[in-house]
């Protein structure tokens, strides 16, 4: 008892206004999760049993499979590019140093749909094969090593970009170092730069496994059925969003395993380096034939992630710009972007709230809640809709009820939130929170305490020493941050398809329009508009992060 | 802080001027149509029907299924007036939903068959498309075939293809035949189908009648209009797959090719009702069906429009009159099936 009020009285104390700030971003980002939670209660549909006996073991093992093979082929892509690039000099390096992100830019259903028109029959790769004189051979891509195939190209520059900067710069001193004491380069990369590198290495990884599990369009159409395409069937073939709830509580632990994976590997230890002390190292001129050699080893990804679907795609547009190419088409790709830019900026002003406010309260039960943050990128988009859609609409009716009683009838159907582009950008951000949050976080934590403590010991409150030097100073990853959510929701699709209001259109729902329709080619300047638009963040990006540190 | 501040009242006055400006237009004539169309065709109609009445057309695409389960967290808060699907299915679930309401309209029930809409008025058929065998014209004599229960006979190992089971054509043929056939025999021929299938169910139905011309498999099972699409790609490989294969309609000797439809119905909670009749009925109309017809292959319902050329070309068939209902209460029971016997 006695405890109690001891506790109770330390938690009166310590609660302050940044407490409450933290209560409510965690109701905020957690609502929707909340509320597909509710819908678990009443247990799973009645067709649990029957997808038990039947599909549900296909399902998780495609999965698992799907993510064990595209993190081994992300891993061994990424990061051979990744210290090539930073270690050596090579032909045309500059290029296919920031080449090597640009795939980013690409959908991966996008670079499923054009593989599948590359190895179609009559398609470039069969022409090609002809024209050698190889007859014509058919590569059957359309199945699960062809889906892990797509998803590797296509998302291995998450772990490229992470290992690459802790090459560049974290390593450096340790390299050094292993070189003075004698051991060769591959001892070197082996047993000091690896094992130094993992947590970043580790992190990268976790976002690739995340679109893994998310993604939907590309294992659809390689007829590869997952647990995410299964939520999918689930909730709309069967009618039972209970057991599509359920679905996707499998998919949540699946990406919580991987979460705790990540920390177990991590454990206690620290792997900062003071960053005064890191350097660039000059990078190594190898003979002729090795630089070529390094070359295909960096080229290769970017052929395969990018040169390849853009060059079929180009091929579509030539086929098909005039048909698609319209006036309405240029303020399509408007709405697309200003949409994009609006929510890119807002979730990162929520990404800094999720990053300060914890650390501005002192009770300790909030100060670990900065982790609910990265929960929404490991639900399904289209889940995540939903769980949007509920609580939203249920504050449209009390509103609406609010309107109603104060006599202010006449706003008709009129709904604030529901069907508007408030419940979109809402989802948006809780989507892309993690996006925006692991750039963030880590150039926070390098920032140090010492010097906002400096500022707040010589008199400024929080907030002041909050504008006055901590964002002066993370300026840079703020806005890496915002580009990174920009490029990452213009290639939204299965919950902007759901949530996006009237006379709305993307980019992206436009070319997912398309290929639904088996207008395959049709997608292709939609497509290749998107790469446009996130090829200009991305190029800057990088910029970014070669000049940073 | 101050720039803060500044940004935060321009988006608040922003927000107000857009809420008004709402408000405005509410009393601006409009229908707000939730459509899993979205084929270029249909955008010129809405733009016709913008023309001719001056009813503003809103337009929410997302597939039949998501249209739905938002139409039913909305509620009696709904701003759908028209709900137009691909298969008569998702027409059916909508209705059982409660998500639909029955419309009088003369001209409606005097241009659409009995079979093509729903008893109580909630839904109407606007086109029809016929779920056909594309064979390889070099390799398949059409006398082999004869119905789709045949297709299930040994002859037919390894050469068939057909698309995965998560596609609604197919729920809705296999729908099609439990209402025709009992669950367990339809059961037994979906086992069969699967032992006869020349690959693993993949891609869609272009994909299938490409594979069918290469030589992967002899038969495909495929929309008609997907076909029509095809022989007038602009893409030489494309249109070349589409001439490659001839179209067989099957079970005219019995109950006649299985037919979907696209169609729409008008939502139970419909602020603009006499707006989304209106739009129905444009639709229906003969200058609509034309555009349905020659722009996208599919068979009008009007019975005053003919089909296109090239389907006229295919011949006229027997259709399977099947009550469209059939297709929405057996869809569950057809997804079920397909897990059962390993239709992927």
């Amino acid at each position: 008892m006695f405890k109690v009020k001891i506790y109770l009285n330390t938690l009166l104390r310590d609660t302050n206004r940044w407490s409450w700030g933290t209560l409510f971003l965690i109701g905020f980002v957690t609502l929707p999760l909340f509320a597909l939670f509710i819908g678990t209660l009443s247990g799973p549909g009645e067709s649990w049993d029957h997808l038990l006996d039947t599909v549900l073991v296909d399902y998780a093992l495609n999965s698992f499979l799907l993510v064990l093979g595209t993190s081994f082929f992300t891993l061994l892509l990424g990061v051979s590019s990744a210290w090539v690039v930073s270690r050596y000099h090579f032909p045309f390096k500059k290029i296919v140093e920031w080449l090597l992100i640009v795939p980013l830019t690409l959908p991966s259903y996008i670079t499923a749909y054009a593989y599948a028109g590359l190895f179609d029959y009559g398609g470039p790769f069969s022409t090609l094969a002809k024209a050698l004189g190889f007859g014509t051979p058919k590569v059957d891509i359309l199945n699960l090593p062809g889906l892990i195939f797509i998803l590797s190209v296509s998302l291995y520059p998450y772990v490229y970009v992470a290992s690459r900067a802790v090459f560049l710069y974290q390593s450096s001193r340790l390299i050094e170092a292993s070189n003075i004491l004698g051991a060769n380069r591959f001892k070197t990369l082996f047993y000091v730069v690896l094992p130094m590198a993992r947590p970043a290495i580790f992190g990268g990884l976790l976002l690739v496994i995340m679109e893994v599990l998310n993604d939907y369009g590309a294992a659809k159409y390689y007829g590869v059925n997952t647990l995410t395409t299964g939520v999918f069937r689930a909730w709309f073939a069967l009618e039972e969003s209970d057991t599509a709830i359920f679905l996707s509580i499998i998919l949540l632990l699946m990406v919580l395993v991987f979460v705790l994976l990540e920390r177990w590997q991590r454990g206690n230890r620290s792997f900062q380096m003071a960053t005064k002390s890191a350097i660039r190292l000059p990078s190594i001129h190898p003979s002729k034939t090795t630089k070529w050699m390094l070359f295909i080893v960096a080229f290769v990804p970017v052929l395969l992630g990018f040169l390849l679907p853009t060059f079929q795609l180009l091929q579509w547009l030539g086929i098909t710009w005039e048909k698609t190419a319209s006036t309405s088409y240029g303020s399509i790709a408007l709405q697309s972007i200003g949409i994009a830019l609006l929510s890119a900026i807002l979730t990162v002003l929520i990404v800094l709230m999720v990053i300060y406010f914890p650390k501005w309260n002192r009770l300790k039960v909030l100060k670990k809640s900065t982790r609910l943050a990265t929960l929404g990128y490991a639900i399904p988009g289209a889940v995540l809709a939903i769980g949007v859609m509920l609580p939203t609409l249920q504050i449209d009716r009390w509103l609406l009820q609010f309107n109603q009683n104060s006599g202010e009838i006449g706003a008709g159907t009129l709904l604030l939130l529901n069907g508007t582009i408030i419940a979109l950008v809402y989802a948006y951000i809780i989507r892309f929170l993690a996006v925006g949050f692991k750039p963030l976080q880590g150039s926070q934590l390098k920032l140090g305490e010492s010097l906002s403590e400096s500022s707040r010991l010589l008199g400024k409150n929080t907030l002041k020493t909050f504008f006055k030097i901590d964002v002066p100073l993370l300026k840079t990853g703020i806005f890496s941050a915002i580009l990174l959510v920009f490029v990452d929701i213009m290639k939204e699709l299965p919950l902007t398809l759901i949530l996006k209001p009237y006379n709305i259109n993307t980019l992206a729902v436009k070319a997912y329009e398309y290929a639904s329709d088996e207008l395959i080619m049709e997608s292709a300047l939609p497509s290749l508009t998107i790469v446009a638009t996130g090829l200009l963040p991305i190029l800057f990006l990088n910029k970014l992060l070669l000049n940073n540190s | 802080m101050k720039k803060i501040a500044r940004i935060i009242a321009a988006v608040a006055v922003l927000l107000c001027s857009c809420k008004k400006k709402a408000k405005d237009e509410a009393k601006i004539q409009e229908v707000n149509v939730y459509t899993h169309r979205h084929y270029p065709p249909d955008q010129e109609l809405f733009a016709q029907f913008e023309q001719h009445t001056g009813i503003k057309v809103n337009v929410v695409n997302a597939s039949a299924d998501e249209l739905i389960q938002k139409m039913q967290l909305e509620g009696p808060t709904s701003p759908a007036d028209v709900l137009i699907t691909v298969d008569a299915g998702r027409l059916v679930r909508a209705k059982e939903k409660e998500l639909l309401q029955s419309i009088e309209s003369p001209f409606l029930d005097s241009i659409i068959a009995p079979h093509l809409k729903d008893e109580e008025k909630q839904w109407f058929a606007l086109t029809k498309r016929a779920r056909v065998i594309a064979y390889a014209k070099d390799r398949i004599d059409p006398e082999q075939l004869s119905t789709y229960e045949d297709l299930a006979s040994d002859t037919w190992k390894a050469k068939l293809l057909i698309r995965s089971s998560s596609n609604i054509y197919n729920q809705s043929l296999m729908a099609s035949l439990i209402a025709n056939l009992g669950e367990e025999k339809s059961k037994e021929w979906a086992q069969k189908i699967v032992e006869n299938m020349a690959r693993d169910p993949k891609g869609n139905d272009r994909d299938q009648v490409k594979a069918v011309v290469a030589g992967e498999g002899d038969l495909a099972i495929v929309n008609t209009y997907y076909i029509g699409r095809m022989i007038n790609s602009e893409d030489a490989v494309e249109a070349n797959a589409g001439k490659g294969v001839g179209i067989y309609f099957p079970n005219q000797n019995d109950r006649g090719t299985h037919m979907n439809i696209s169609g729409a119905g008008v939502a139970k909670y419909a602020p603009n009702r006499e707006n989304a009749i209106r739009f129905i009925e444009f639709l229906a109309s003969g200058e609509a069906q034309l555009v349905f017809a020659e722009a996208n292959y599919e068979y009008p319902v009007n019975q005053n429009v003919d089909p296109a050329p090239l389907l006229q070309s295919w011949g006229s068939f027997k259709e399977d009159q099947l009550n469209l209902s059939e297709l929405g209460t057996n869809n569950k029971a057809a997804v079920l099936l397909f897990d059962d016997v390993g239709w992927q």
